[in-house]
């Protein structure tokens, strides 16, 4: 492989554009930052058109120290993901348009082109590459603040993040080790007697420490909500899609992830009812959505999975902003805080709302028609309970996602806080995304078509009746008993509280036994160190008490000794020399 | 405007009560709409896969049901994980 078919693989590459395009915008002088976020956007727009000119295919077929690797590989699947990554920068970078920092705007355009060079990625070391690029830059966004608890919960985050790298090396040699290839497409985590592969096991947990499975979760709360306000957004679309994109194409039919995506859709939504910063809410809220893609990808349907990925990027990110909106004009997060914001803000209300009606999945928005094809597949598998839970965890988005952030922000008790409405370049943001999250709700047909599998839609209708009144029954009578418990007073107030969570085990007692260990291991040194100082002092007292000015052997010698001395070496010497 | 002199002012239109009593029963409206909806045969799932989905307000009872014990239940949550809210700065 020569460079210069380096160069021109590198040159092609989407992702890799975008990475240069932040390289280069870090360069541009602070005098000038107003100058950024334009060329952003010019960087992203250069990008996109190169993914669509390109089309489907791969480039980048090198053979590097003796090995094939692809570069870059956009098949349906990646395409999907490469799309929604596109917009998604554009709409962060527009909402972000008055930020002027040079770290952020580089994380900003870097972060997004690590997460799309991994799932456009056809082997495996590309995946590996793009994958710790992406734990890097994205890190910058978590220190952006610049406080002590954002910098100790930025090198949490990427401890966790290098680990999951470290066992996606793992996976990566003992793949390599078992097939001899490097390509990177069905992985599986069972061979063919059904006994566990280590190599599968370290990749899927590899995928699941950033796609946050339960207990494995706890990074996107500490983390992501630490960040600055634009910070948080971008944080909260690309690493868990990225995980995402990887678990549908190394573990499509995983029986494991059907249960692990309905646990992962069942716990946060408890988490999230008692919490009151909701930033934090709507972290909680990412690890609930990517579990009802996680749980798609067990049942084997990469439509509903990418499908859902998809529209969650543009509805929770549409949430996400119009929280970040009332944050930006109010300073807080907090629930307590926070309340009767529609006097003020009217319009990020409307398009709260545009976004809280998506996620809920109601008829006519974009996740009813994505999340109806995951729905269907749990019934079409017969498995009543795994249906149920996710009817059961629909009802919870509606709670926490669809009510709670809107009601608490905008409506509610009144904060007395009469804010201006949001500016304008994050209105055009928040408002392209409630336009896309109607679009695709109501023409499902452009959704449809760029979906991974499109012959297995051939029969799928979102618009059945039955499709309808299920959710409609399922949601309005979700709303009422948001009604009654409101009007019963049963609904808990929001109190200010730090929740804990699996952080807790190792910010705790994690770094009390930490410091233990540091402390026993000085105290064992110490000891260590006082008996060998105790022995060495010890001997020297000794040497000196013999070969000291006083000691024996500095006394005068006799000449009689010295030849008694030389006689008998001889004699020694004479008796080795017959003996020899 | 200061933060303090809102409560002379008139109550927003979400806040009145007028509107928050018709919104209530304009919604419980429509959740009768769509449970008598469930009843109506050609609009039926012609092959459910569970016996369950052939209650015609499944969804509205499961809906409401689900929504109630996740408020009612998980609020207890706070008691087990509940702290003051400096309490990781204390101990970082």
């Amino acid at each position: 492989m020569g460079a210069s078919d380096l160069f021109a693989a590198l040159a092609i590459n989407p992702a890799v554009i975008l990475s240069i395009g932040a390289a280069l915008i870090a360069l541009v002088p602070n005098a000038q930052a107003q100058l950024r976020r334009p060329l952003m956007l010019a960087v992203v727009a250069i990008s996109a058109f190169q993914l669509t000119r390109l089309g489907l295919g791969t480039w980048g077929d090198l053979v590097i120290f003796g090995e094939p690797v692809t570069m870059l590989r956009i098949d349906p699947l990646a395409r999907m993901f490469a799309v929604v990554f596109h917009i998604a920068a554009a709409l962060l970078i527009i909402y972000g348009w008055h930020v002027r920092d040079r770290a952020q705007d580089f994380a900003t355009l870097a972060y997004p082109a690590a997460a799309l060079g991994g799932v456009t990625s056809g082997d495996l070391v590309t995946l590996f590459v793009w994958w710790e690029v992406a734990a890097i830059t994205s890190v910058f966004l978590i220190w952006a603040p610049g406080t002590r608890s954002t910098f100790l919960s930025g090198m949490r985050y990427l401890m966790i993040q290098v680990f999951s790298g470290t066992l996606l090396l793992a996976g990566v040699v003992l793949t390599y080790r078992e097939t001899g290839s490097l390509a990177f497409n069905e992985i599986g985590l069972t061979d063919e007697t059904g006994a566990i592969k280590a190599s599968g096991l370290a990749m899927f947990v590899a995928f699941g420490v950033k796609a946050a499975f339960p207990l494995l979760h706890n990074w996107v709360q500490d983390a992501y909500p630490k960040s600055t306000l634009t910070g948080t957004i971008v944080l909260s679309i690309f690493t868990t899609k990225l995980a995402v994109a990887s678990l549908a194409r190394g573990f499509a039919a995983e029986p494991a992830l059907i249960y692990i995506g309905a646990v992962m859709t069942i716990f946060p939504i408890f988490f999230a009812l008692i919490e009151n910063d909701l930033r934090k809410v709507l972290c909680y809220s990412i690890n609930n959505q990517v579990g009802f893609m996680v749980c798609a990808i067990g049942f084997g349907t990469i439509n509903g999975a990418a499908g859902y990925a998809f529209g969650n990027i543009i509805f929770e990110g549409l949430l996400m902003m119009a929280l970040g909106a009332a944050v930006f004009r109010t300073g807080t997060s907090m629930a307590t805080e926070l309340g009767g914001l529609y006097r003020t803000m009217p319009l990020t209300m409307g398009l709260c709302i545009v976004g809280a009606l998506s996620i809920s999945a109601f008829p006519g928005t974009l996740g009813f028609v994505a999340k109806g094809l995951i729905i269907d597949a749990a019934a079409e598998s017969h498995n009543l309970w795994i249906w149920l839970v996710l009817l059961f965890a629909s009802a919870g988005v509606l709670e926490h996602a669809g009510i709670k952030i809107p009601f608490f922000t905008f409506f509610a008790h009144d904060s007395g806080k009469r804010p201006q409405e949001a500016p304008t370049h994050m209105l055009i943001a928040m408002g392209l995304a409630a336009f896309l999250c109607i679009f695709f709700g109501v023409q499902p047909q452009y959704l449809y078509a760029l979906m991974p599998e499109p012959e297995a839609l051939a029969d799928y209708h979102s618009y059945t009746p039955y499709h309808v009144i299920e959710q409609l029954q399922l949601l309005v009578w979700a709303t009422i008993a948001f009604g009654v418990l409101k009007v019963m007073k049963w609904y808990p107030a929001e109190i200010p509280s730090t929740n804990l969570d699996t952080d807790w085990f190792y910010r705790i007692p994690g770094r009390g036994l930490l410091f233990w260990a540091v402390d026993a291991t000085k105290a064992v040194w110490s000891i260590a160190w006082e008996g060998m100082r105790v022995r060495f002092n010890d001997a020297m007292a000794r040497i000196y008490a013999v070969h000291g000015p006083e000691g024996q052997l500095a006394r005068a010698w006799p000449i009689g000794f010295m030849a008694l001395s030389v006689a008998a070496t001889l004699a020694l010497a004479l008796v080795f020399a017959l003996a020899v | 405007m200061t933060d303090h002199d809102h409560h002379t002012e008139d109550p927003g239109w979400a806040d009145r009560p007028a509107f928050q009593k018709w919104f209530f029963r304009g919604l419980i409206a429509f959740g009768v709409v769509a449970a008598l909806a469930g009843f109506v045969p050609d609009w039926q799932k012609k092959h459910p896969h569970f016996a369950i989905e052939q209650i015609p307000v499944f969804f509205a009872v499961w809906g409401f049901a689900a929504f109630m014990f996740i408020v009612l239940a998980g609020q207890h949550l706070r008691k087990l994980v509940g702290r003051a809210p400096d309490y990781y700065e204390e101990r970082e």
